[in-house]
């Protein structure tokens, strides 16, 4: 195997692995403020992704356009799941929680399948296999446009905890929720701020996705247990963490792939993450509870 | 309850041939409605209902209980143990995949059910001596040397890579595959299992590209086909000819992606411009019916239910009977003659012959064998 192999495995991995980040950022968010874990998460996904393929089929507005409208409506859905469903389990027991959002998914993605059927649907753009070269390696233009997203994402969200009066008041409540409700924020407020802006993360992750990606009822199964080992890997609540995990993870597979095998891939990524739970049980970024 | 209406109907049945249901008969339809398989799926129901329509004009009144099996194997068994025991159905035609059409196959021995598969690809089904399984399509060894033969007749490629969805389908395929090319002496270069449904297959093809194979032989379902095929052209993978092996790259849908479908060869059971009885014309009332091109399925599930419904109905639903009928019995119809016979290590199975189609200008043409050829094949491929 050449190094531009290997070169082409690492590129490609990061790029795929940005959109990972994504989708494990919206899981870790709503996980650090609520100590919920969302397993529709996936199938918010989905709903982003239908909602592209909509605009894209419909309206003619191009999916890497069109997250300027995914942005905003995926986070009043969330916000609206949130208050009608998730609030009502805050602080109740974990399997009742799991139980939940399962059961939200399930509605989700059947309620897709009723809407849309099981059919498959494929979004042509006129760039959806193109790419550019830089050295001798390809790269996807839609991949690379995606990553650049994903990144502008990421830095909006890292100044918008560090730097914004909400966003302190939102890690305040991450951090103790009954503090913080003591200090006068308005953690209820925070929750839904919270699950909106998960959600809105992944429905992006699926506009990005869908130029490269089919678009099916059940996609955000596959997805959820993905973002999870993502969340876990970065440590849970860690959206630095989170980042880094998507990255890992999209690595590890690609390289994987040319150097063992493809059906090995999944072998190797568990495998990581096994062991980095071994050794730093509470993920890469992650802080130990005490 | 439903023995004694079983046991009084057998009865009446013997007593007063002729005069007996020989134009009512109950046949059982497993196939995956929903679920991953879901999209091909409903092109074999379309075939079978339109067979059902067909029979029904023949005066064969057949009713049909359709179960799903959502493409898992544990389901699709459950579903033939209620249609062998409470529906009480004369012959079951399916499932659709071959680990679920494996799992049936086990049991319809023990049922005394006749069986007919209709597409299921996996040549172990045929080759356990199952004396009440019946298969219709060309195994999985058809599908690789009758696409190696068509670039045969091409050139002389010198070396293959293996790209293939980890299924039943994928496996079986590839292992044929292998055998026969060893035969005609190419060597393999590749062979890449991926995870059915994996989003990136970029870096497996970019390792590809470096080896540089003549030929690239993939075995995809559905969208798997046009993922590949996307990144293949983004990565700039450019082997003297892309196969595919039937599945994935039969659909309408990969049709459609002119821009990376285009030259792509494909293995088929059936394609609607060959000559035999039946096939333009069921092909055109399927566009008319459905809106859409039929894939081979749709014309293997119409020919299997036809075959299932006429030959259970000639024999009043009886069972024994029903099987007697279709190993004995030969058929002339869209998918062309139909014997079920034992040769090499098969029984009960259709010797089916395959076609070679390649997309010329947005359009499946069949290119192989020559007598069946509309069109004569484009090789080396070339990226526009």
């Amino acid at each position: 195997m050449t190094s531009s192999v290997l070169m082409q495995a690492i590129i490609s991995g990061i790029l795929v692995g940005g959109v990972y980040a994504l989708i494990g950022v919206g899981l870790t968010i709503i996980f650090g403020v609520m100590r919920v874990i969302n397993f529709a998460h996936g199938d918010l996904m989905m709903v982003g992704m239908y909602l592209t393929y909509f605009l894209f089929t419909q309206l003619g507005i191009d999916p890497f356009v069109s997250v300027i409208i995914t942005i905003p409506t995926m986070f009043i859905f969330g916000g609206i799941i949130q208050k009608l469903f998730i609030n009502r389990i805050i602080g109740s027991l974990p399997q009742n929680q799991i139980l939940l959002t399962i059961g939200l998914g399930l509605i989700m993605s059947n309620s897709a399948m009723l809407a849309f059927t099981s059919d498959y649907k494929i979004l042509t753009t006129s760039y959806s296999s193109s790419s550019f070269n830089i050295m001798g390696i390809s790269i996807s233009q839609p991949l690379a446009l995606s990553f650049l997203i994903t990144a502008v994402i990421t830095l909006l969200l890292y100044w918008f905890f560090m730097k914004t009066d909400t966003g302190q008041a939102i890690r305040a409540t991450a951090q103790d929720r009954e503090a913080a409700q003591l200090m006068g924020i308005n953690v209820k407020r925070m929750s839904i701020i919270a699950f909106g802006l998960g959600a809105s993360l992944a429905g992006t992750a699926g506009a990005l996705i869908s130029p490269t990606y089919y678009i099916f009822p059940q996609v955000g199964s596959a997805f959820t247990l993905k973002a999870f080992v993502i969340t876990v890997l970065g440590g849970m609540g860690s959206i630095v963490g989170a980042t880094l995990g998507g990255i890992i993870i999209g690595v590890v597979e690609s390289v994987g792939a040319v150097t063992i095998s493809s059906d090995w891939k999944d072998v190797l990524v568990f495998s990581i993450f096994l062991l980095v739970l071994l050794i730093k049980p509470a993920g890469l970024m992650g802080k130990s509870s005490t | 309850m439903f023995k004694q209406i079983a046991v009084v109907a057998t009865v009446l049945a013997l007593t007063i041939p002729g005069v007996s249901q020989a134009s009512r008969v109950k046949l059982g339809f497993i196939n995956t409605i929903t679920g991953a398989e879901a999209p091909i799926g409903e092109n074999l129901t379309n075939g079978a209902m339109m067979a059902v329509e067909d029979l029904k004009k023949k005066g064969i009144e057949v009713e049909l209980v359709k179960e799903d099996d959502t493409g898992k194997p544990e389901k699709a068994l459950s579903a033939f143990e209620k249609l062998a025991t409470r529906d009480n159905v004369a012959g079951v035609v399916g499932p659709y995949t071959s680990a679920c059409a494996n799992a049936v196959a086990s049991q319809a021995d023990k049922y005394k059910v006749p069986q007919l598969i209709p597409a299921a690809a996996k040549e172990e089904i045929t080759q356990k001596g199952f004396k009440y399984v019946f298969r219709l399509n060309a195994p999985a060894d058809v599908y690789s040397s009758v696409i190696m033969d068509a670039i045969m007749t091409q050139g002389k490629p010198q070396t293959i890579a293996y790209v293939y969805a980890n299924t039943d389908f994928g496996i079986s395929t590839v292992k044929t595959a292998q055998s026969y090319a060893a035969k005609l002496g190419i060597r393999e270069v590749a062979n890449e299992k991926y995870q059915k449904g994996a989003p990136d297959f970029r870096s497996t093809l970019s390792k590809i590209k470096s080896l540089n194979p003549d030929l690239i032989f993939m075995v995809s379902y559905e969208v798997d086909a046009i993922t590949l095929m996307r990144q293949s052209k983004e990565i700039g993978v450019s082997p003297k000819a892309f196969l595919g092996a039937g599945a994935g790259f039969t659909t309408a849908q990969f049709l459609a992606q002119k821009e990376i479908s285009d030259h792509v060869f494909s293995s088929t059971q059936w394609t609607d411009d060959v000559n035999w009885p039946g096939a333009a014309d069921f092909g055109k009332r399927y566009k008319a019916k459905f809106g859409k091109e039929p894939t081979y399925h749709a014309a293997c599930a119409y020919e299997a239910l036809r075959i299932m419904g006429e030959t259970a109905a000639a024999n009043a639903g009886d069972r024994d009977k029903t099987r007697a009928g279709l190993k004995n019995g030969s058929w002339k119809g869209i998918m062309g003659d139909v014997k079920f016979v034992e040769y090499e290590k098969f029984t009960n199975q259709n010797r089916h012959e395959m076609l070679v189609q390649q997309i010329q200008a947005g359009k499946y043409e069949t290119v192989f064998p020559p007598k069946y050829a509309t069109k004569k094949a484009i090789y080396p491929f070339v990226r526009k």
